[in-house]
């Protein structure tokens, strides 16, 4: 298995961190994401032609973009079958397309201020502050009902690997989460799974009690 | 729905830091987590700690200040994120810093704290209190549905002015920040947190809990939500209010200033009731300490206390407490048949409810917390320091091995907390000296790099582990030790001269007086504790002459390298003696 990976991205983290709670080897090829823009050279363009990361190579396969990658993982690596369980599937994919609407809101706000990227940087952070009052609110009720994560089961699932990467890096593109406490403590939450990894902006934290 | 045009008027906001706020709903704290808050502009890290305990400090750590709200909630401690300096539970004093990992922190510092109050589901705080929290309209003796607080994009003044829409009955009460409506016999209280100029929290209490609490609290949450984005809405034709100004407070006068020229010899500024005295083993007495109001100072593990006795003598006597424990001491105390009247003292005449005065804690035998394995060896009484020690380094999930040598089982003092500790304890009881070297030989056996010993005992099992040591190749700073007194005879009869290098002052000391006495006669303030040569809180660096070490602090190579000297005792053997200071 080989991952296409730059360290900075959220996107790639995704897959790092699915990875490791698998505990999965794998090689990486490090891509030169910025200022390189090495995803859209012909070599990788010709991996993916959409000129994203990450991309991830398993045997003769080629998966491209973080969602198809951990849905793969699961389908073929989860031993528990709780990742991504047919029960939970729907449910699961709501918030894989939630996710994609951080990424173009949070994520969009990260890029502008860290990779200055030329976008409206008020509509993506408006963008974003309107999504993460919705998932605080999600959680908030989800946590009044007895549950941790995203999907209401007593295991996280890929809703949580595939939302958490861009709402824990939302404070560099200018996006507090001081007004979401219920997101805060989610985060925390994240972190105590085993197997959990850092990325450069997302700490490690303490113990659980 | 009100109109937006009578609010549209100019208005400068009233900031009274001298109100109790809702800042956090108590299940905003779970164990093990830190809450970022806001209150009149002031950021606010919040955490519980594992014994229940409520901190609200200013979120900025002291050192570098990043926030504290990213930092790690460890239970007791709270540890910054950038360089890891821990910050104790209550009175959020540093406890360690990684970069000086042999050195106790200065009792100085230490973060900004605030009040707080936990009533009814919310947590309560206030920058500038001028009286202590009265309840503020909450219920007395009904337990209310606390609802999903929802912060609001919008000054106070807006959100107090439409607040008064809130479909639920009829407003009853208001004032600057909270309102109370009643519906039949429910009343909703709704609280508003001045976050920042433009933010506030609309926080509120349903009383009586209705049955179907889901429903209510999404009810509750769907009203409130359609009441900020109106006036959220009503805000962005209001022009941007000026910020709140924040000065944060300077540091202390007395810490500002030099401090006061004091003859006094070892300090009591502290006073403590005997809380509990109870028997914790043969002859051997523990007393829990409790300050009169508020917090004791923080300690570190390994830390002493000065005890001022009813009988008008001073003993020093270490913390058996684990970290951020400073709602109280505890102290253990061995009745020593040899006493000079101190350990008598305080088993046959101290008693429950008595208050003493006591010295804030002096730490002179610091815990590092970076070896890759650290042993305590204790002997006797001399378990209590290695106490905190142990349960620090438990709480941190460190590795150590405690070794306690006890004359039988029933001499084992504090054997709950002993219990408690678990495996890593290992108790040694009626051995003979022999058998106890042998013991001690094996345990010091396998020295690799990065591993510490702490030992504490009566005086000759001291000098025979500290050979075993020396034998076994462990370097003199890795072996750390406290010795309960200093027997050995001291000499006082010498004249020399000492030379203040920084005061620009030197002072002649006469036989029959010491270096501390002489810089007290001449108005230096110097710290003192035992002022036998135990306990190191005298000591001086020297910078030029030979001392004549007459103390048991300090180690071998620290005697040999004559740059150390413990005032209370240990004179010169060079005419002359320049000291820093």
């Amino acid at each position: 298995m080989k991952l296409y990976d730059y360290e900075l991205s959220g996107n790639c983290y995704k897959v790092r961190l699915f990875l490791s709670i698998l505990n999965l080897s794998f090689d990486t090829q490090t891509v030169d994401f910025y200022p390189g823009q090495e995803h859209k050279s012909e070599a990788l363009l010709r991996l993916n032609p959409l000129g994203q990361l990450p991309i991830f190579e398993d045997a003769d396969q080629v998966l491209c973009g973080s969602d198809v990658i951990l849905s793969h993982l699961a389908a073929n690596y989860d031993k528990s079958g709780l990742w991504y369980s047919p029960k939970q599937r729907l449910d699961i994919d709501k918030w894989i397309r939630f996710a994609d609407e951080i990424t173009a809101t949070a994520s969009a706000a990260r890029l502008h201020d860290t990779f200055f990227y030329d976008l409206d940087i008020a509509t993506a952070r408006a963008g974003a502050e309107r999504l993460f009052r919705n998932l605080d609110e999600h959680l908030w009720f989800s946590e009044q009902r007895g549950y941790d994560w995203l999907v209401p089961t007593r295991f996280p699932t890929l809703a949580d690997i595939t939302c958490f990467p861009y709402v824990a890096l939302s404070e560099e593109g200018g996006v507090s989460r001081a007004d979401y406490p219920a997101i805060r403590r989610w985060c925390d939450r994240i972190k105590r799974i085993h197997g959990f990894i850092p990325m450069p902006g997302i700490f490690s934290t303490s113990k659980a009690a | 729905m009100a109109s937006f045009q009578q609010f549209d008027v100019e208005y400068e906001m009233k900031v009274d830091l001298s109100q109790w706020h809702p800042i956090a709903s108590s299940s905003d704290l779970p164990l093990r987590h830190v809450y970022q808050g806001q209150l009149w502009g002031r950021e606010l890290a919040v955490w519980r700690a594992d014994d229940g305990h409520i901190n609200v400090w200013e979120n900025r750590c002291l050192h570098r200040g990043v926030r504290l709200s990213i930092g790690l909630n460890e239970g007791s401690e709270l540890r910054c994120l950038y360089h890891g300096w821990r910050y104790a539970n209550r009175t959020a004093g540093c406890t360690y810093i990684p970069a000086h990992p042999a050195d106790a922190p200065a009792r100085t510092i230490c973060n900004n704290t605030y009040q707080c109050v936990e009533v009814h589901g919310l947590v309560w705080s206030a920058i500038a209190p001028e009286s202590s929290f009265e309840g503020q309209g909450v219920l007395e003796g009904l337990e209310p549905l606390v609802l999903r607080p929802i912060p609001i994009a919008a000054p106070l003044h807006l959100v107090q002015k439409l607040a008064a829409d809130y479909p639920f009955g009829t407003l009853t009460n208001r004032d600057d920040t909270s309102l109370t409506l009643q519906y039949g016999q429910a009343k909703l209280q709704l609280f508003l947190q001045p976050v920042d100029a433009g933010k506030t929290i609309m926080r509120g209490l349903l009383t009586p809990a209705p049955v179907d609490s889901v429903a209510a609290l999404r009810h509750h949450n769907a009203t409130m939500t359609a009441l900020r984005d109106e006036i959220e809405l009503a805000a962005t034709r209001l022009d941007p209010p000026t910020a709140i100004n924040v000065k944060f407070a300077p540091v202390a006068k007395g810490l500002a200033r030099m401090p006061d020229i004091d003859n006094a010899g070892p300090k009591v500024e502290l006073r403590a009731k005997v809380a509990r005295k109870w028997q914790v083993a043969e002859q051997v007495m523990a007393f829990r300490l409790e300050a009169l109001s508020g917090q004791f100072p923080t300690f570190q593990p390994g830390a002493h206390i000065d005890v001022n006795l009813p009988n008008g003598m001073s003993r020093q006597y270490s913390l058996t407490n684990g970290p951020g424990e400073t709602d109280h001491y505890t102290i253990g105390v061995k009745h020593d048949i040899a006493s000079r009247g101190g350990s008598t003292c305080l088993h046959d005449d101290v008693q429950e409810g008595d208050v003493l005065a006591i010295s804030a804690p002096h730490n002179n035998f610091p815990l590092r917390r970076d070896a890759v394995k650290t042993i305590l060896i204790a002997g006797g009484i001399g378990i209590t320091p290695l106490l905190s020690m142990a349960k620090t380094l438990k709480a941190q999930e460190l590795p150590f091995e405690l070794h306690i040598f006890a004359q039988s089982k029933d001499d084992l003092a504090f054997p709950n907390i002993l219990h408690n500790l678990g495996a890593s304890t290992i108790s040694h009881t009626g051995l003979t000296p022999q058998a106890t070297c042998d013991v001690i030989a094996g345990v010091l056996a396998n020295y690799t790099p990065a591993q510490h010993v702490y030992i504490c005992g009566p005086g000759a099992m001291l000098e025979a582990t500290r050979e075993l040591a020396t034998k076994a190749a462990w370097p003199d700073e890795a072996v750390h030790f406290e010795y309960f007194k200093n027997t050995h005879e001291i000499a006082f009869n010498t004249t020399f001269e000492i030379a203040l290098s920084r005061s620009a002052l030197t002072l002649q000391v006469p036989a029959g007086k010491t270096i501390l006495q002489v810089l007290r006669d001449n108005g230096i303030e110097a710290p003192s504790s035992c002022e036998q040569g135990a306990c190191g809180t005298c000591l001086m660096t020297v910078i030029e002459g030979e001392p004549d070490h007459q103390d048991v602090y300090l180690s071998t190579t620290e005697r040999a390298a004559n740059q150390k000297i413990i005032a209370c005792v240990s004179r010169s053997k060079s005419n002359r003696l320049v000291l820093d200071m």
